[in-house]
């Protein structure tokens, strides 16, 4: 008996005398868990809170030292004084950004879709040293081809242009990759069935093909939206006039102007972040699931 | 028979006309794009590391190369590897600065991400996706807001981290501006560029580690329970080597992008400065492109940052082709 039992008998007293204990456990243990997961939450939200409620201070609150937590006498003087610079046409340059990110998300829906779709679709002779060559420039690092890169803007007159800076980045790998591995999933019998049915391969792709693509469109679109929002080294190195700068380049250039005064130079920056913050706070899930989508496949 | 025998054609890879003037259709412009823009790019950048090319010279006819940009052979890299002039010193501490970033930032960032995936995934479904969200959300921030951000909490006189030591009693730090100060042999600057880079990186890891944590049966997990684990031996006996290749993938990528850091450095620190001691690679290439036109030389650093790609990269492909089946 007591050479069978054992394996009943041993966890169970260890949890009848544990019960009341456990239950602390449990309970610190939740606790310890919330606790860490707020303090990991305050520190990440401190630099946007730092940043918002000094873009609302006087100068002269700025200036005291130990400095103010919350602005004692909030005002909108440091957004003016921003909305306000004659060296900044405010509505031009945010038809800069915007221009580029959703002329970039329109150019990389469309290849990304259609070169996915003739990578998973169809087979043709080259389609592996094709579908190779995409994957290789995946790997190669942006700055490696920035300076040929703008070489060939100079060459064509396209320096110092949006078009320029649009240009290069017609086709995205990394969306030529995601799509094809979604439209792989789409049965054949579908586009077979379009295809008995008389339509051309044109029709396939955008009747057929593009519908069934929504979630993956929405989330390469967010994604490609963002990171041409927020792109810096690209835009600065391409764009020289002022006016025709996308915002980060500009904000970097009016944070040298303006190192003396944090104030309006975090008003400056809460009028750059917080357009993108709402674009994900609408788009949120999109993003997390497509970063895990890509990110695991 | 004739039926039979086209379809069976068609699999083969003979299209039907009407595909293939598609597959052409779509692969044509896309090859003249591609070889115009992505791949005279990669050719060109592999030639211009062989010259001593300024684009404000007249060179040769091919590519402004030859002429008065001569061709100089591998004299770049000898030059990085053993010159005394000016811009191989500076190449050199700025690859050692990239290593010293880089091999500081994994196994922080894997120190926060990893544990916070484990704590996030233990919560609620409804708190799950807000702290999710949240901890999201310095990612999706532009770099130079963050950049700017930092730079602010940093301030010597108004940021809010001499605030608090002021607060604690002790004198305000130069996060930024002081060349003399060092933590663990590494530049107190170079530190703070650190910080901020992790705090605005470590949401992406951590939602990819979220979605590797929940594709892990429960099952696995209360057999080691009822078997008598607790719950550090379920993390670190069960769920950390089932996590093995997400765990790969995120090391190579944050490896990868932070070889490659940029945007938050160059508008922190105002060009690398203590000293040089905060210049990167990235920096280091487009300061001798753009600002003194030394292309050749720049061409021949990014060479050097490719190498660096490789080679992590090759090395994730060997150990994941080892370690992924189990």
């Amino acid at each position: 008996m007591a050479t069978v039992a054992p394996s009943y008998e041993s966890p169970a007293p260890r949890s009848r005398r544990g019960e009341g204990l456990g239950a602390i456990r449990r309970g610190l243990g939740r606790f310890l868990l919330y606790f860490f997961l707020l303090v990991g939450l305050s520190m990440t939200l401190t630099p946007f809170i730092w940043m918002i409620f000094s873009a609302f201070k006087t100068a002269t609150e700025m200036a005291r030292i130990p400095p103010t937590f919350f602005p004692e006498a909030p005002t909108l003087a440091n957004f003016l004084r921003v909305i306000q610079d004659p060296r900044l046409p405010l509505l031009r340059l945010y038809g800069n950004s915007v221009f580029v990110a959703v002329f970039n998300v329109f150019t990389n829906l469309f290849t990304s879709s259609l070169l996915g779709y003739l990578f998973a679709k169809y087979e043709f002779r080259g389609k592996r040293v094709f579908f190779s060559y995409f994957l290789l420039t995946m790997m190669i690092p942006s700055q490696v081809t920035m300076i040929p890169g703008y070489l060939i803007l100079v060459k064509l007159h396209l320096l110092d242009t949006l078009w320029g800076l649009v240009l290069t980045s017609f086709i995205n790998a990394f969306g030529i990759f995601m799509m094809r591995q979604f439209i792989e999933t789409l049965p054949n019998e579908l586009l077979d069935a379009a295809r008995i049915d008389g339509a051309s391969e044109w029709q396939i792709y955008t009747r057929v093909v593009i519908p069934q693509l929504g979630p993956s469109l929405a989330t390469l679109g967010t994604l490609t939206f963002m990171g041409n929002w927020n792109s810096y080294l690209w835009p600065m190195v391409v764009i020289t006039t002022l006016e025709k700068r996308t915002l980060p380049v500009i904000l970097s250039w009016y944070s040298d102007q303006h190192g003396r005064r944090p104030h309006v130079e975090m008003a400056a920056t809460v009028m750059l972040v917080i357009p993108v913050l709402i674009v994900y706070f609408f788009f949120q899930r999109w993003i997390v699931q497509g970063m895990t989508m890509t990110g695991l496949k | 028979m004739g039926a039979r025998a086209s379809k069976r054609g068609r699999r083969r890879g003979g299209l039907a006309a009407g595909q293939r003037r598609f597959v052409l259709g779509v692969s044509i412009p896309t090859i003249i794009y591609s070889g115009g823009l992505s791949l005279l790019s990669i050719v060109w950048a592999f030639a211009l590391m062989f010259f001593e090319y300024s684009p404000g010279r007249s060179g040769g006819p091919i590519l402004g190369l030859g002429g008065n940009n001569p061709f100089v052979g591998l004299a770049h890299f000898r030059n990085m590897i053993e010159g005394v002039t000016l811009e191989s010193r500076l190449f050199r501490t700025s690859l050692g600065n990239t290593l010293i970033f880089a091999f500081a930032v994994l196994p922080l960032n894997l120190l926060i991400t990893l544990p916070l995936a484990a704590l996030i995934e233990s919560v609620d479904e409804r708190f799950k996706s807000m702290f999710r969200a949240i901890y999201f959300l310095p990612v999706v921030t532009t770099s130079v807001g963050v950049a700017l951000m930092w730079g602010h909490l940093y301030h010597p006189q108004q940021g809010l981290l001499n605030a608090a030591i002021r607060g604690l009693g002790g004198s305000p730090v130069y996060w930024l501006n002081d060349p003399r100060l060092k933590f663990l042999g590494v530049s107190v600057a170079m530190w703070s560029v650190i910080v901020a880079y992790l705090w605005q990186d470590y949401g992406y890891n951590m939602v990819i580690f979220v979605a590797a944590l929940q594709g892990i049966p429960q099952d696995l997990k209360e057999a080691a329970t009822i078997d008598g684990a607790n719950a550090w031996q379920v993390f670190s006996r069960v769920t950390v080597p089932l996590l093995r290749p997400t765990l790969l993938f995120v090391c190579v990528m944050t490896m990868l992008s932070s070889f490659q850091v940029f945007d938050v450095v160059q508008v922190m620190t105002n060009d690398g400065n203590p000293a040089n001691q905060t210049r990167v690679l990235v920096l280091d290439i487009y300061l001798n492109a753009f600002r003194y036109q030394r292309m050749g030389w720049a061409a021949a650093a990014a060479f050097v940052l490719l190498l660096a790609v490789v080679i992590v990269t090759v090395v994730q492909m060997r150990v994941l082709r080892t370690e992924w089946e189990y």
